[in-house]
């Protein structure tokens, strides 16, 4: 079974062969959804017989690697195409191809009449196909092959309806920023390759880490690399200060949004600090600047989080915000804990987008919360759904985020120290609050859109089903994680699971003192009270007492708005990196020496036609002078070099 | 001066083009109308060219009394000239009838500029560089104004022509240097005689002046100002051919001189010289590629950028940079044929439409052409796994070897800025609408020749390893 | 000062003088005459290196035959067009930094290198020992050479098309 593994990758390419190729020709819906869908759906079966295949092996024989072919192979540098197998990679594996499943399922339903049908199905696949490279991959290059084709996905997908506006630009433009930010992360997650090539002399995950474990190389080594590889983690992650593009992302549509920008894409950032953890553990000083750059995120994105009005820009900021718990998790060396919130993550936060989706489409394309309200009696199942996945990601037990939250606050508390903890559950609440106050403005009150022209509806089948289930495992799924303190010594089932991947990391980290059991409940019924005081209040203000958060708005104008403006972190990145670049390269270099001069020639030469003979040796001459004394330039530098050097 | 069948044999590559150019001249003469035919004859031709390189790349054989070498690397090099150039043949064939240049001399100067090639990639001897480099660029010279009714046209092969020769008496004056310095022009001699040559300023400031000359042909920074005229200018099956096999043929002109130096120790003396060009290059060519509103100017700035990263492997000037450039000369070849071969496919007969704005909505009028383009830029940007990530990785990578990691900084930031300016046509190809009417009826020679290019983008991709090992087996 | 050395700098004096008037003089016709003059003296100076096919070969290419087609060259294009043929000066300042930089420098370059000195003997004729070197080191070359001026042969023909 475990040999089968390179089928799990090959099937979305499969599936997006066909649709990419011959979708156009197929032109059924059906056929189109079943082929894309079936793919992943097989995919996840065969990762499922993996799974329950390593589960009977013994703990420590749970790793294997299958390699396809020899992939670069020069006497200095040996890559295949491998595939890893172990716990940490077919847990991503099936939540990966599992929740993939799902949401493709949704799509039949949510892309229903869509031109670009066969397109998006043909995206989903491709972007499946890079995510199972990514996650499975079991050498660096590989893992940057994935890594370059989900952005590459990603970008193809926020920009799939690039006609239609968004916000005051296009959906193309929200691409290529993604895109672009994204290549900035590339750049730090390349050059972090470098080092490691330089140092270790493999790029293979299994020689690496076993140099590492050997010792001997200097802690600023190890430094530069885990700072590098965490750029590219922050880019594609959504971390400050790289995470501006994911809130434009929301331009693509929702399946999309749920899909790569909230289960799974985004969380490749998260994976791959977990995969490198040897390398994390041996770097000290940039574990914590991992954590206080998680902390910072979640906080900073939960906080912008509370006024947005557009249902999935709240739901964006609180995936910035989630991801920056994730990388609290590693940043504190919970990566267990950051694992596990992974997966619960995927569940819920699927849930809500393809909710807000369900929604959305029932609304009409309205995407302003201040236009919905009352919706529960006209579409039930969402509303139950959506509903589920509120009270998961507050962390209300004994729903999934609860246990794998409550996990990365105990050991940030154990760990770093009380100060992470109580930002964390700052945090926590704010989250709490911005999703009730999201759930009572659509859900509950008085509806406040236009009843004449907006009949809102309960979404078909082929879209509440996928709600349903998704809802299940966000209560459910956070069972296999129960702290230590109640299920008793190894009972938390995902600890036991992860643990021979995380072991050489934990073992390296230095133990911190024992904390009592009274300490860990009452941090954590602290956490629950301010949750469930954050629900309560959220309620109390948007449904009974709407003047107060009105007041509140214009009693502090300047924070509402400088909330609502999100920073104006967007601006000041336009004004200080993105405008200056742009009027050097038209402003200087290209207005200088090209219009002004090539260009200026260019354009003449045209009206020249006619006094053709008289002038244009005086505009030849004149112009490859210059650019003679150019050269002439060059020469004399050099020369000038030369007699210095000598 | 003896001659033996294994010479022949390792010459033969050179010699069937030699012959090609004399019977294309013959049947030029002889037959009527007689351009429908050349261009494939032309094809068939160097084809052949290629296969005999290929095969004959264990055939080391030094000739011409010492002035000639075949084999080994000189063969990869005429591989890739001879192909690239069957490439540009194949493109060719339509897109001449169209731009109203359908002639016979068209094909003789291709085929005359790759025996130029040749010889500057075989050369032992500084005088053979000199003339190969004339032939080659005397043929680009006349192939640039091919167009004489087209203003452009011949502003750019004026300007060219002007700019070039300029440059080519700087490196002649740099060979009577070398000269005056070593008493002979052989390469040799100069291996032999380097431990007392290389603190000799007469030596070394002839060798600059060389460098600086063949700096113009591969379109560095700060000699680089006729690329973006002259590529824009000249017939775009021409700038294909220029800004590919003629890059390269520059590039096997510097590590030929390279070749004595590093033989003798490192860090070379003009290692900071280079790394400068390099950086020039990069950041320069990246930055204002930013601003085109052409797309054939935009390519020759990306041009100007891909000498940058290149020249990286040359300023770190290790086996691994050697080897590294040559893929990255292979690799960068083909993306180029394809992205001027698409362009030239979509040209209108007036010679417009080579604006970003004339490629709006193309996804959905042309999507074959559109997806081609869109792989082809995605390679020139260097995202895996195409082949133009594997040149910038192995190039790159022996930076980092030779202890120049911040050149390899440097060219990680240029390419990260560049992809704005390869991604920007996708985003006007596929996030964009027009109303107006593309009609393309892509010749088969043309798609031919673009699939090849493109196949052998993802071949390069998908297997670096080995085409590195060939590569690395010829040293 | 002997002989040689007055002779030498009479030839270096009409060199560089009439290669300044080229620059500068405005009418085409008296810098093609001034060319000329230059390539005269620049024929002189290889007779006085003792290299005597090379000088005489610039007297019979340069001066008498390129010369003459730039000559004729300039007075056919004149009546076509009906245009005063005139060049202008253009980029001045830019243009006399960098050739001032460049000349400096090469002057540096010049008078800081240890040349090799040779005897002073009276030169045989080079003619001899030329063709057997043409004939057989640099036989390729040679035959290249051939095949470069077909080349541009072709290439003139094909813009002389009409």
């Amino acid at each position: 079974m475990i040999d089968l593994i390179y089928l799990t990758v090959l099937l979305p390419l499969i599936g997006f062969a066909i649709n990419g190729l011959l979708g156009p020709k197929i032109k059924n819906e059906k056929v189109i959804g079943v082929i894309g869908s079936g793919a992943v759906g097989i995919s996840f079966l065969i990762s499922l017989g993996i799974f329950f295949e390593l589960l009977g092996k013994p703990a420590a024989e749970r790793h294997f690697i299958v390699n396809l072919f020899q992939w670069i192979k020069v006497d200095y540098l040996n890559i295949p195409i491998g595939y890893q197998v172990d716990p940490l990679s077919i847990l991503m594996a099936l939540v990966v191809t599992g929740v993939g499943f799902v949401i493709h399922v949704y799509s039949i339903g949510y892309m229903h009449g869509d031109k670009g049908f066969w397109r998006f199905f043909a995206y989903l696949n491709l972007f499946i196909f890079a995510m199972m490279n990514l996650i499975l991959a079991d050498n660096f290059v590989l893992l940057f092959l994935g890594w370059e084709g989900v952005g590459l996905c990603s970008y193809l997908l926020i920009g799939f309806w690039y006609d239609r506006k968004f916000e005051n630009s296009t959906t193309a433009d929200a691409a290529k920023k993604a895109f672009v930010v994204n290549r900035i992360g590339d750049f730090g997650f390349l050059i972090g390759m470098f080092i490691i090539y330089l140092t270790f002399n493999s790029l293979r995950f299994e020689e690496v880490f076993a140099q590492v474990k050997l010792g001997g190389i200097p802690e600023s080594t190890f430094n530069m690399i885990a700072l590098f590889l965490f750029i590219g983690a922050t880019g594609k992650s959504a971390q400050i200060p790289l995470y501006v593009w994911l809130p434009d992302a929301m331009a693509g549509p929702t399946p999309v949004s749920a899909l790569i920008h909230a289960a799974t894409m985004v969380t490749a950032g998260v994976y791959m600090v977990a995969r490198t953890s040897v390398i994390y553990a041996s770097a000290p000083t940039i574990m914590m600047v991992v954590a206080v750059v998680g902390l910072l995120t979640a906080i900073f994105a939960a906080s912008i989080g509370l006024v947005q009005n557009d249902i999935k820009k709240v739901l964006a900021y609180s995936t910035v915000s989630q991801l920056g718990y994730m990388f609290l998790a590693m940043g504190v060396g919970a990566f267990t804990a950051g694992i596990f919130h992974v997966m619960t993550h995927a569940f819920f936060k699927a849930l809500l987008f393809l909710a807000a989706g369900s929604v959305i489409h029932g609304m009409h394309e309205e995407q302003n919360i201040q236009k919905y309200g009352g919706l529960k009696k006209y579409m039930p199942v969402t509303y139950l759904t959506f509903l589920t996945g509120a009270i998961a990601i507050s962390g209300i037990p004994p729903f999934s985020g609860f246990f794998s939250k409550d996990e990365i606050l105990w050991y940030s508390y154990a760990n770093a120290g009380f100060a992470f903890w109580l930002v964390g559950a700052i945090t926590a609440m704010l989250t709490a609050f911005y999703m009730f106050r999201l759930y009572s403005l659509t859900f509950e009150g008085e509806g406040r859109f236009d009843h004449h022209h907006v009949h809102p509806h309960e979404s078909p089948k082929v879209m509440t089903v996928p709600l349903i289930v998704l809802a299940i495992l966000s209560v459910i799924g956070g069972f296999i994680g129960i702290p230590e303190i109640f299920s008793g010594s190894g009972g938390n089932q995902i600890k036991n699971w992860l643990d021979p991947v995380f072991k050489p990391a934990n073992s390296l980290l230095a133990k911190h003192g024992a904390h009592s059991h009274f300490e860990e409940i009452l941090l954590m019924a602290v956490s629950v009270a301010a949750a469930a005081g954050a629900i309560y209040f959220a309620r109390f203000v948007y449904l009974k007492r709407k003047d107060i958060a009105e007041s509140a708005s214009l009693k502090f104008p300047g924070l509402y708005r400088l909330l609502f403006n999100k920073y104006l972190i967007d601006e000041a990145y336009d004004k200080a990196i993105i405008s200056p670049i742009v009027k050097v390269s038209d402003g200087f270099l290209w207005k200088f020496t090209d219009v002004k001069i090539i260009d200026g020639l260019v354009n003449k030469t045209a009206s020249l036609i006619e006094s053709f003979a008289s002038q244009i040796r005086k505009m030849q001459t004149g112009v490859a002078q210059f650019y003679a004394v150019i050269m002439v330039l060059g020469i004399v530098i050099a020369f000038f070099w030369i007699m210095a050097s000598l | 001066m003896t001659f033996t069948v294994h010479d022949l044999i390792s010459l033969s590559p050179v010699l069937l083009i030699g012959v090609g150019i004399l019977a294309t001249l013959i049947i030029e003469m002889l037959v009527k109308e007689s351009e429908k035919i050349l261009g494939w004859f032309t094809f068939v031709l160097l084809l052949s060219v290629a296969y005999l390189s290929l095969i004959l790349l264990d055939h080391t054989a030094l000739v011409f009394e010492d002035k000639f070498l075949t084999g080994g690397r000189v063969n990869i090099f005429f591989f890739l000239f001879s192909f690239g150039a069957a490439v540009v043949s194949l493109l060719s064939m339509e897109y001449i009838k169209k731009a109203g240049i359908h002639f016979g001399e068209y094909y003789i100067m291709l085929l005359s500029s790759v025996l130029g090639m040749m010889l500057i990639s075989g050369a032992t001897d500084f005088i053979m560089i000199f003339i190969g480099l004339e032939q080659m660029s005397v043929c680009f010279y006349v192939l640039a104004g091919f167009n004489r009714r087209n203003e452009r046209s011949l502003e750019a092969a004026l300007k060219y022509f002007l700019l070039g020769s300029f440059a080519t008496g700087f490196l002649v004056f740099g060979l009577g240097l070398i000269y005056g310095a070593v008493g002979s022009l052989s390469i040799t001699e100069i291996v032999i005689g380097y431990e007392t040559l290389k603190t000799s300023p007469l030596f070394l400031t002839g060798t600059l002046l060389f460098i600086i000359g063949f700096s113009f042909k591969i379109a560095a920074v700060p000699f680089h100002m006729w690329v973006p005229d002259v590529y824009q200018g000249a017939p775009t099956s021409v700038t294909a051919l220029m800004s590919t096999t003629g890059k390269a043929a520059a590039f096997s002109a510097l590590i030929i001189i390279f070749s004595p130096i590093i033989q003798a120790a490192y860090p070379s003396f003009f290692t900071p010289v280079i790394s400068v060009l390099a950086v020039l290059s990069m950041l320069y060519g990246s930055i204002v590629a930013i601003s085109q509103n052409d797309l054939k100017r935009m390519l020759a700035y990306s041009s100007i950028a891909h000498a940058g990263y290149m020249l990286i492997g040359l300023a770190a000037w290790n086996e691994k940079g050697v080897s590294g450039v040559i893929f990255y000369l292979v690799a960068y070849t083909f993306m180029n044929l394809a992205a001027f071969g698409l362009i030239s496919l979509i040209e209108k007969r007036d010679l417009r439409g080579t604006e970003f704005s004339d490629y709006k909505g193309l996804g959905f009028k042309q999507p074959v052409l559109a997806g081609l383009m869109a792989l082809t830029m995605f390679a020139l940007s260097g995202i895996p796994p195409f082949a133009g990530f594997f040149g910038k990785y192995y190039v790159f990578l022996s930076a980092i070897e030779a202890g120049m990691t911040w050149l390899a900084i440097v060219g990680v930031i240029s390419s990260v800025i560049s992809v704005y300016f390869y991604l920007r046509l996708i985003v006007v190809m596929y996030f964009d609408n027009s109303d107006e009417i593309v009609m393309v009826t892509p010749s088969t020679s043309a798609m031919l020749g673009i699939m090849i290019s493109v196949l052998l983008i993802i071949i390069m991709g998908v297997a670096p390893g080995s085409i590195i090992n060939l590569i690395n087996s010829t040293f | 000062m002997n002989l040689y050395d007055i002779i030498f700098y009479l030839f270096a004096i009409i060199t560089i003088v009439s290669a300044t008037f080229v620059v500068f003089t405005k009418n085409i016709v008296y810098a093609a005459y001034n060319l000329l003059l230059t390539l005269f003296g620049i024929a002189g100076l290889y007779v006085l290196l003792g290299a005597d096919f090379i000088g005489i070969v610039q007297l019979i290419i340069y001066v008498g035959g390129i010369l003459i087609l730039i000559l004729f060259g300039v007075m056919l294009t004149n009546k076509i067009t009906d245009v005063p043929i005139k060049s202008g000066v253009l980029q001045v300042i830019p243009a006399s930094i960098g050739v001032g930089m460049l000349a400096g420098i090469l002057i540096l370059i010049v008078t800081n290198i240890s040349w090799r000195n040779m005897e002073l003997t009276v030169p045989e004729s080079t003619i001899g020992s030329l063709g057997m070197l043409l004939m057989n080191e640099y036989i390729l070359i040679f035959e290249l050479l051939g095949m470069l001026l077909l080349i541009a042969l072709i290439g003139a023909a094909n813009i002389a098309r009409k």
